[in-house]
Formats: C-alpha cells, structure tokens, sequence
C-alpha cells in the first residue's frame, strides 16, 4: 500500500455540534416527533387566526360571535361540540380560543426570557455587588406564592396607563405572568454561567483581551441556549395553564372566547347539565400540555450533553 | 453552626425589606387612590380628605419620618396589621382563617408527599418497563389537565351527581366533611408533577456509582431503593417538602375558593377582589417570612442529612 | 435513621387525622335539629359588612340589623299602597305650619336591650337624646358614615356641627353634648326637629331609615371601633353570634316590649293567611340563622333540603321550579313550596354620559342605541323572561309610573329605525362614529355575558363599541370622576316615592352624586327644586310624569328592565308578604314547627 492510499483512507471523524446530535437523537423519538407536530398545529391555528383576523377573512374561527343555533344545544352533527348561552358555536370558541392562549403564553415567555436571561448571565459574570442585588430581586419574588404575586400584579397593572398606552385586560395579564416567572430562567443561567466562567474557553478570551459584552453574548449565552429552549419549552405549558385560572379569576380576556373564560361560564353551567363547553375547553388545554410537555422532555433529554453517544 | 445561622438570619432581613418594599410599591404608588371608594356614594370632597386623614393616606410616600413607606415598615414589623377594610382586626381574620386552610392543606400535602414517594418508589424498581412508562404518561397527563378542570369535574360528579360528598361549605358541616372532597382533589391533581419529579429523583440516584456497584455485588433491587437510593434521595425530596410547607398556610386559593372553605386563601382572593390592600400586605409579608424561615430550616437540615455538604 | 423517618411519616399522618377530627368537632355552629325553638332561617348571598345602624348601607348588613335596631317610624307590614306608620314614635309627628318644625313624641317604656356597657347590664330606657345621638353620629365627620348625604343641607344647625367636628383628633373627641339648634327634645320624651327648608320625606326616608335608629350611647363608648359587631338597639332580635363570613344567629331579646301583630291589611291579606296572627304579641321566633353562601347553587341546595326557609331562584335552576305559564313545576308543588311574585321597584339601563364629547350632544346617536337592544330578548335570556321592560325611569311600583309610558320614549327594539338615525348621528358628528367606550360593572360570567349582549346588538345597527369590565371599585372610580363614557348601573327604590328616581337628573347632584349620567337641564332643574318641597299631592305626580317625559326626551340613558321577583319558600314559613322597602320583617314571621318536621318524611316519600 502506497502512504498516499493510507493518507487518504485515514480521516478525521466529522465533528458533531450539540445542536446536531441532539436533533438526531430527537428525530430518532417518533412518539416525541408526533407531539412536535400537534404543537405545530396549535401555532398555526394561532397564526392563522391572527392573519384571517387582519385580512378580515371571514371563515370558521373568525366568526365566533355569529349565533349558529338555539341557547345552549348539546353536541350535534350540525354543531360538533354544541352551543353556548348565546347559540354561538363551541367548536369556532374553542378554535379561537388557541389564538389567546398561544398569545398570552409566547408573550409571557418573550418577557420572562428577556428579563431572565440577561439578568442571570450579568449577575453570574460579573458576581459581586451586581450579583448581590439580582439575588435579592429575585429572592424577594420568590417568597411571595406564585398565584398570589401573578393575582396581585394582574389586579394592580390593570387599567393603568403606562408611557400613554393603555394597559388592557390580556395585556395585563401576561405582563403579569412574565413580569414574575423570570425566576427561574434567571436562576439557571446564573448557574451555568458561573459554572462557565471557570472554563479555559472563557478564561482564554479574557487573556485576549475579549471585550466583556463579547464574551457574554458571544460565548456564553450560546453554550447555555439549549437551557434557555428547554425551560421555554416547559414554561410554556404553565403559562397557558396560568391564563386559564387567571381568566377564571376575571382578570382575563373578557370580550373575546378564551380557554378560561370558557371554564368559567362552566362553572355555572354545569349544574344544567351543559357540559360541553367545558370539555372543549379542557381538551384543547389538554392535548397542547400533554404534546408540550413529552416533546420538553425529550428535548431536555436529547441535548443533555451527559447522555450523548459517542 | 451558630454563625452560620446568625448569617444566614441577617441575610433574610434584605428578603423581608425586599417584600414589604414590592408590597409598598405594589399597592400604594401602583395600585391607586382607594379612598374614592371607602368613601361611598355621593361622598363629598370633604369626607373623602377625612378618610385619606384616616387612612394616613395624605402623608408623603417616602421621604419623611411619618411617610407612608415608614409606617408601612414599623407595622408589618410589629406585626401590628390593624384593621381590614371592613373595621375587622386583621389578626381576627387571620386567627379564623388559618384552622380550614390547614385542614385542607396539611391532609393533602401529606397524601401527596406519602403516596408520590411511595409510588416513586414502586416506579422505580420496574423502571424500564411497560409500567414505567405508562406511569409516567399518566403523570404527564395529570399534569396536563388544567387545575380548574380537575376541580369543577370532582365538584360536578362527586358532588353534585353523585351526592357523595357536600357540594360546597356550610357551617353546619363539620370540619372533616367539607374539606374531604377538595383534598381528594388536591391530591388528585397534584399527583402527576410529583410523582414525576421523585421519580427523576429515584432515577438519578439508580444512574450513581455506588448503585452500580451495590447491583455488581448482588444485592436485590428492593434492597438497593430502601437502604441506599431513599437515603440519598433524601436531600432533593426534603428540599422540595420543606419548601412547600410555608405555603400551606396560605390554603390553596383555587379549593377554597370554588368550595367555600373560609380560610386564608379565600380571604386572599377577595381581598384582592376588594382591594383591601391592608389585608393583602399583611398576608403577603406572613408568607414571605414563613418561607425565608422555611429555608433556613432546609439548609439546616441539610447539613444534618448530608454531612458532605459545608455550610459555607 | 430512614426506618425511623418512615415510622416517623405514619404516625405523624395517623396524628394529624386524630387533631383533624378532634378539631371538627370543635367547630360549633348552631346546631340543626333543635328542639321546640322556633327558629328562622335564611341565606346570605354576601358577607354583611357590620351591625351598626348609623353606618349600615348594603341590603344585606340592613336586613340583619332591622332586628334588632328599630327606628321611628315603620312602613305597614300589610298595607298597600305603602303607608307610614309609628313604631317608636308615639303618633304622626305634628307639623308646623311651616313645615320647618317636626314634633314628636316618643313611646314611654321602651328600654335598650341588657348589655354590660350599661351599670348594672340592665338596658335602660329609652330617650329622645338617643335620637339626637344618633343624627348627630351621622354628622360626625370622623366617624365617616356613608349616610351623611341624607341630611346634608336639612337640619338647621347640623353641617356647622359637621365642620366643627373636622378640627377634632379622632371621632372619640367629638362633643356630641354640643347644641345643635334642629335637634332638640322639649322633653324626655319629645323629640323637636328643626329643619332649614321643607323636607317632605323626612319622616318617609330618613326617621323610618335605619340610619336614624338609636343606639345607646353607652355602647358607642364602650366599644369604639367593635361596635360593628356590639350593636345595642330596641329591637325585638339581639345578637348572639356573628362568625365573620360564616353566619349570624339573633335570639329573642327578653325584654323586648311586645308589639302585637297588625290586624288590618290589604285587599286579599285575610284570604291569603296574613292576618290569622292579628293581635298576638311579636316576636315569634326564638332564633335567626343566616347563613353566608356566596354561590347560588349550594343555597338552592339547602333550600330544596328544607334547610333554609325561603329562597330566591336561580337562573339556572329556573326551569326547574317553574313552568313555561310562570306557575310552580309539579316538582315544587310536592314539596308544598309556596311562590309569591313581586314587582320590584327598580330600573336598570345602559347609561350616558352627557358630558361626552360624542354622545352628549349626539341626540339621534343616543337615540339609536336605545332602539338597538332588544330588551325581550335580554330579559328571556337573563331574567327568564320575568322582568318587565322599563319605557321610563319611574317603576311600576310607585303612583307616579304612567301607565301609558310604553308609547312615549325610545325603548322599543326597532333596529331598522336605529340605524336610520345612525345616519344623522353620522352627519352630527361630522364623519363615521369612533370606537365607544362601556363600561360594565364586573367581570364574572354574568357581566360578561350581558356585555357581549349588547355588544353584540349595537354592532348590528353599525354602531361599534370596545366593552371594558371592571371590578367594581374601578367602574365606581370611573363613574365618580366622569370618564366613562356609556355605563350598565341601575338603582332600586328605598321608598315609595320616585323623587330619587328623578334626583338621578338632577343636575346639582353630577357624579360624584347620584346623577352619574351628569345630565344637565334648567327646566328639569326647576321642576325638581318645586317638588322637592312639596307634599305628596295629585299636582306633584303630575309634576312627576312631567319630568320624566322631559328626561325621556333628551334620551340620557337606554333603559333596559324593571325587575320582578320570584321567591319561593316553604309552607311552614308564615307571614311572609314581600315588603319592598321595609327591613325589620322577621318579628312578622312564624314557624308551623308541625309541618317543618314533617318536610323530612314528605322528603322521603318523594324520592
């Protein structure tokens, strides 16, 4: 054999990104995939809604409000899942509904992320002083009940004006819920940036003389965004489920159908016999949960870094 | 031991300064003049200036010896709470209250904390198998289902269908009678995410060294889970039972609520409702002490279980 | 160590089950079977906020304290139409010929109940001092009584003792020893009002009001700030337990005077059994429950079990009690629950504010939303079709409605002629109306609901409206400082009059006051001031009826209903006739202790 042959036979195996592995690890969970798509299918309905709502298309969920048959008619082949007290549909309420729930849930976790994250990679950095106060930020919300701290929050920024804008029913509440679920994020990054903060890769970029604000956004908070995409992932779920009690408490959507407010009618409801409403409103939660949290799990478990296979 | 204590002590007076500032700010800069509404219909501008005198409501924010922010600090330390907007002493209303919160919270902390560790327990030792599985699906699913539909649904069949349990709070009723069907659902519905949770626990103590080796040695599974996995376990699960415990008090605002139960978390709500704000602090910075309390105590039996573990 | 944690969790569960048990049994309430006690009992639908008179304002806190404070005059349990007669007072009260002065004479030998503020517990007799205590209680600005705006400007004297009593530390420093010249008493036992104008209501609203009900001055002192839960009146009921937010329970005061149950009626009352108890001495019962249950299904619960006396219906249980001709189902009628259906003298409208810069000047806007509702439609739907559609502010109940009112007005549902003048509203307003604003008063089911109701009607006609619920301190934050801009709000009658019902246009009472519309006419105005000061006479309700038309006219509100009452109770509870304005009714009502221990086999028999 000649050394060119053994040159050209001998190579280097292709390196793999945790990003890479960790999708091929995930593609390879078909139960894990199936859930994958029912949340897709959960966010386009939302998306849909939101453009058939700006093009003024009128089909299906758009047309909630309009009466398709008598007060309160049980489930029929003509009305899937029945009417509500105004003869509106259930079925067009429960399909709007996803667009309020998905809404309140992506806003919610957008401003909890972008309080969470860059507090924790600060406060885990640069340690000290800066450090002290973020702690006791987040300490302090922390020992307030959660349900209590989002009550409060909602009660209290509703109606307000701030910087002249107008803080309505929806808005309120997942200010709310974001304002105060950064905790946990918060505490995460914090962590694993100290962690990180040892490592040679970090401490070669300060030898070189790498700017501070660098070193964050361009090396740390990527090694620790699969966190942040998992605990997105999980929080998610608890964010809709918030919705749902908040809206039972009165502090929601009032005008339009949402999941909560529909449970809420079925309080009463129910000793009528009307059921339907309810069901509806607990399956959608349902399955988006269910699906939200199985592929959650198998994200966490797919970019664990200490389950990988070599 | 003792400076660490001391520590850690002082370290939870910036957490309680931390929560009566939110609370403060929350409720006084925030939340609103509440004096329009204390002062009825057709009030005048003069009651209503009487009312702001009554209520300190006219003294500076901050800045003062007599501001609001002060008085605010010196009560809650005393824990002088004063009286509700209906004229009630606060104190009176948290004295009635605490006895149903308790009764609906402590059973079913404890039918929780039981029968998830004990299942996690069971979960563990088949894990692998089709049980697991199917335990932890229906973990996930029990989790799924939103809190609400778990109340209004035991509340409709067990109740109101079916008659085996009153449908809601009266006081004829004794204790025992209107807190059980909310505490079977409690437990029903809290089930899932702890069970979970042990159950990972469990898991990752079974992935350890020392398992492996105690499995190379011949030792039975059962033998394993109670002598060496429960033991070690003990630092997460503990850390997750005392931490629950500070919030037992406040009841559990959505039971009680949809059943009556007139404890602290009812009384919660509708102080919230109402905005009486005087009630809304007080219960607030009691649940906030608790759970600074609460966490010293973990940390310290930390130390206890784990002796690894410095406290530094 | 584990073993020991495991031993440890069991006997921890096995006592915390024991203490939970051991605690149940604790907690007494009054108990159910009781023996030869007669005892009434009711349901709360909401906390009652305290037991003193001077500052009772909500229905529920009035109800319970009626029993056991009286006042000077009383509305006839019996009588209809609605007549004023004494209780404490001796007689009518004799008037000057001015109608500035007010004579009146106390009953002698009336005595506060026992209670240990008084020297040696014993209650003592009643004075006309305690009457002038407790006026000027009212006035007194610390003491913040929400029922100051009905003397506000009426007795000579009182608002220079109000503004006296705003330099005071606190309300214990008030000197209530200090003269106020409209409220003297010539004697023990007479009571001397002076007043600065003619005030034809006096006796009507404020003497026969629970506001004016004495209360022992030395109860007021004793107790200070817990007199809410210690009041000591005259009554017939005291108090023996107030479990804040669970129950209250009265008992039979033992040395109540006795006051013999009317023996004249109205048309029909000997018929229907209300005067089989003529002449005998009240009370009748021996104890009064009434239990707080803030949800209307668990009250209808206890209702059906027989442990509650009567019950009013719940939307949603409507079908179940009662059939499509509005008479008992078969179901109630084998319990032998009884129906009484009564007009309530109440309206209840989409409001307007007149001050807006769209709505205030836009007649045919205003106009057009007011024939866009539907209101039959409303009322099947959320009264059960029990309520009457209100054309004019004045209800049913008092003299003064017109009987012809449903020609004159714009409460008609007319959706084609609404959005006719739509078009006007349009060129009003100089281009296509904005987005308005309403504001509903709460944010639960039913609120919701009934905005989207509206919603969903003024949409038809084109107009488009942004609903905002509020919880109610926000709505009346809203409504106080002007900026709403149409308002769901409706008032109830406390007498038999309707000048309350017109005061709501009277434009020196804008928002704060009651005129939250802050609806402005000079003419309406004039007329309002003329009747103020006048008796009841045939000249006034014209002068009534006149008003009304005027504010009809301008269309400051869309009235929506009149409400009509369906209450139900068991047939064991005697005497109970629907009052609309009176209280102090359980001293009225007896128990057939007979047939409420058989409810419990006829119970049986039906299942």
């Amino acid at each position: 054999m000649s050394d060119s042959e053994n040159i050209t036979r001998t190579h280097l195996p292709k390196g793999r990104s945790l990003w890479r592995d960790g999708l091929r690890r995930l593609r390879k969970r078909k139960f894990a995939m199936v859930c994958f798509v029912v949340v897709l299918i959960y966010f386009s309905l939302a998306a849909f809604i939101y453009l058939a709502e700006f093009f003024d298309w009128r089909i299906g969920p758009t047309l909630w409000a309009e009466q398709v048959g008598p007060s309160y008619a049980p489930p029929s082949s003509v009305n899937y899942l029945g009417t509500d007290i105004f003869g509106q549909s259930v079925c067009r309420k429960t399909l709007y509904g996803t667009k309020i729930s998905i809404t309140v849930a992506l806003c919610a976790s957008f401003i909890s992320i972008a309080i969470g994250v860059p507090l924790g990679a600060i406060a885990g950095y640069f340690r000290g002083v800066v450090d002290e106060i973020i702690v006791w930020i987040y300490s302090t919300l922390s020992s307030i009940p959660y349900i209590l701290l989002i009550l409060a929050f909602a009660v209290v920024l509703r109606d307000k004006t701030i910087f002249g804008y107008k803080i309505t029913g929806i808005t309120a509440v997942y200010l709310a819920i974001g304002l105060t679920s950064w905790v946990g994020i918060c505490r995460l990054i914090r962590g694993e940036v100290i962690k990180h903060k040892g490592r040679e890769y970090i401490l070669a970029a300060i030898s070189y003389g790498c700017s501070e604000r660098r070193i964050i956004f361009k090396h740390l908070i990527p090694n620790v965004f699969h966190l942040i995409i998992i605990d997105f992932s999980l929080r998610f779920v608890a964010f809709i489920h918030a919705e749902v009690i908040l809206s039972f408490l009165g502090l929601g959507e009032a005008d339009r159908p949402s999941w909560g407010a529909m449970i809420n009618d079925a309080r009463i409801e129910l000793s009528r016999g009307v059921w339907w409403q309810m069901a509806a409103a607990t399956a959608a939660i349902f399955f988006i949960s269910l699906a939200l949290n199985i592929f959650g799990d198998a994200l966490r478990d797919s970019l664990d870094p200490k389950l990988r296979i070599q | 031991m003792t400076s660490y204590i001391i520590r850690r002590l002082l370290y939870t007076i910036p957490i309680v300064f931390g929560v009566l500032l939110l609370t403060f700010v929350l409720f006084t800069l925030v939340g609103g003049d509440i004096s329009i509404e204390i002062a009825g219909k057709g009030a005048t501008q003069e009651t209503i200036e009487e009312i702001r005198e009554e209520y300190g409501l006219n003294k500076p924010l901050f800045l003062a010896w007599d501001s609001q922010f002060i008085n605010h600090f010196k009560s809650a330390l005393t824990f002088d709470f004063g009286r509700a907007r209906d004229r009630e002493p606060i104190i009176g209303k948290i004295k009635r209250g605490v006895g149903p919160s308790l009764a609906l919270t402590v059973p079913m902390f404890f039918g929780i904390v039981i029968i998830s560790v004990s299942l996690a327990l069971v979960v563990a030792s088949v894990r692998g198998s089709i049980w697991d599985i199917l335990a932890v699906f229906i973990c996930v699913a029990g989790m799924s289902i939103p809190y609400l539909s778990f109340i209004l649904f035991g509340q409709y069949f067990l109740a109101y269908k079916w008659g085996l349990f009153p449908v809601f709070f009266s006081p004829d009723l004794t204790m025992a009678q209107y807190v059980a069907l909310p505490v079977l659902i409690g437990i029903a519905a809290g089930l899932g995410g702890n069970l979970r949770f042990y159950r990972t626990v469990m898991l990752d103590e079974m992935r350890s060294d020392y398992v492996r080796t105690a499995f190379a040695k011949g030792l039975d599974t059962k033998r394993v889970l109670f002598k060496h996995v429960l033991k070690n376990a003990m630092v997460p699960i503990i850390t997750r039972v005392v931490l629950a415990i500070p919030f037992l008090f406040l009841g559990s605002l959505l039971l009680e609520r949809f059943f009556g139960i007139p404890g602290l978390g009812y009384l919660m709500i509708e102080a919230i409702s109402s905005r009486d704000y005087f009630v809304i602090n007080a219960m607030t910075y009691i649940s906030a002490i608790l759970f600074v309390v609460f966490n010293l105590i973990t940390d310290i039996c930390y130390s206890l279980v784990d002796p690894r573990i410095s406290l530094e | 160590m584990f073993i020991m944690k495991r031993k440890g969790k069991k006997l921890l569960v096995i006592a915390l089950i024991a203490i939970t048990f051991t605690l149940s049994g604790c907690n007494s309430s009054p108990s159910e079977e009781d023996s030869d006690e007669m005892v009434l009992r009711h349901v709360l639908f909401t906390k009652i906020k305290g037991l003193d008179p001077g500052n009772v304002r909500d229905v529920y806190s009035n109800t319970v304290t009626s029993q056991i404070c009286e006042t000077l005059y009383q509305y006839h349990f019996l009588k209809r139409p609605y007549e004023i007669v004494p209780l404490l007072a001796e007689g009518m009260p004799q008037i000057s010929d001015d109608f500035l002065t007010y004579t009146i004479k106390i009953k002698k030998g009336v005595r506060f109940q026992d209670d240990k503020c008084f020297p040696g517990g014993r209650g003592r007799e009643l004075k006309a001092e305690d009457f002038i205590f407790a006026i000027k209680r009212t006035a007194n600005i610390k003491y913040l009584s929400q029922n100051w705006s009905m003397f506000d400007g009426k007795i000579a004297g009182l608002d220079e003792f109000r503004r006296i009593t705003k330099g005071c530390e606190s309300e214990e420093d008030v000197d209530y020893s200090r003269e106020v010249e409209g409220l003297t008493a010539s004697d023990e036992h007479t009571l001397v009002i002076k007043l600065k104008k003619p005030w034809p209501q006096l006796v009507g609203t404020a003497l026969a009001d629970i506001a004016t009900a004495p209360i022992a001055k030395e109860a007021v002192y004793s107790y200070g700030r817990d007199i809410v839960s210690h009041p000591v009146g005259t009554g017939p009921f005291i108090l023996k337990e107030w479990r804040r937010g669970s129950y209250v329970e009265l008992i039979r005061n033992p040395n109540f005077r006795g006051e013999p149950y009317p023996s004249e009626g109205g048309p029909g009352d000997a018929k229907a059994g209300y005067l089989d108890d003529a002449g005998r001495i009240m009370p009748f019962a021996d104890r009064i429950v009434w239990t707080v249950i803030e949800e209307y299904q668990p009250a209808w619960l206890l209702f059906l079990q027989g442990k509650v006396d009567n019950s009013p219906i719940p939307k949603d249980n409507y079908n179940e009690a009662i059939t499509e001709t509005r008479e008992l189902t078969p179901a109630m009628k084998q319990r032998n629950i009884r129906l009484e259906k009564f007009s309530d003298p109440s309206t209840f409208w989409l409001g307007f504010n007149m001050q807006d810069s769209v709505l205030g000047k836009n007649k045919p806007l205003r106009r057009a939303i007011s024939y866009a509702i539907d209101r039959e439609e409303f009322i099947e739907i959320f009264f059960n079709g029990r309520h009457l559609v209100a054309h004019g502010i004045i209800p049913p109940l008092m003299d003064s409605y017109d009987p012809n009112i449903k020609e004159k007005g714009y409460a008609r549902y007319d959706p084609e002629k609404g959005r006719e003048l739509l078009k006007e509203a349009e060129k009003i307003n100089g281009g296509q109306l904005p987005v308005l604003k309403m504001a509903v008063p709460g944010t639960d089911s039913f609120y919701r609901q009934f905005g989207q109701f509206l919603k969903r009607h003024l949409t038809a006609i084109g107009v488009n409206v942004d609903v905002e619920y509020m919880d109610w301190p926000t709505y009346m934050e809203k409504v106080n400082t002007r900026s709403v801009q149409m308002f769901c709000s409706g008032v109830r009658a406390s007498i038999p009059d309707a000048e309350d019902f017109l005061g709501m246009f009277y434009s020196k009472y804008w928002a704060p006051g009651s005129n939250r519309f802050n609806y402005l006419n000079p003419e309406f105005d004039k007329l309002y001031e003329k009747i103020e000061v006048m008796f009841d006479s045939p000249e006034r309700r014209e002068l009534y009826r006149k008003m009304e038309l005027i504010v009809l006219e301008d269309c400051p509100a869309a009235f929506l209903n009149h409400r009509v009452v369906f209450a139900l109770h068991h047939d064991w509870y005697k005497n109970y006739k629907p009052h609309a304005f009176a209280y102090g009714m359980s001293k009225y009502r007896r128990i057939d202790m007979k047939k409420r221990a058989e409810y419990k086999d006829l119970l049986k028999k039906i299942k």
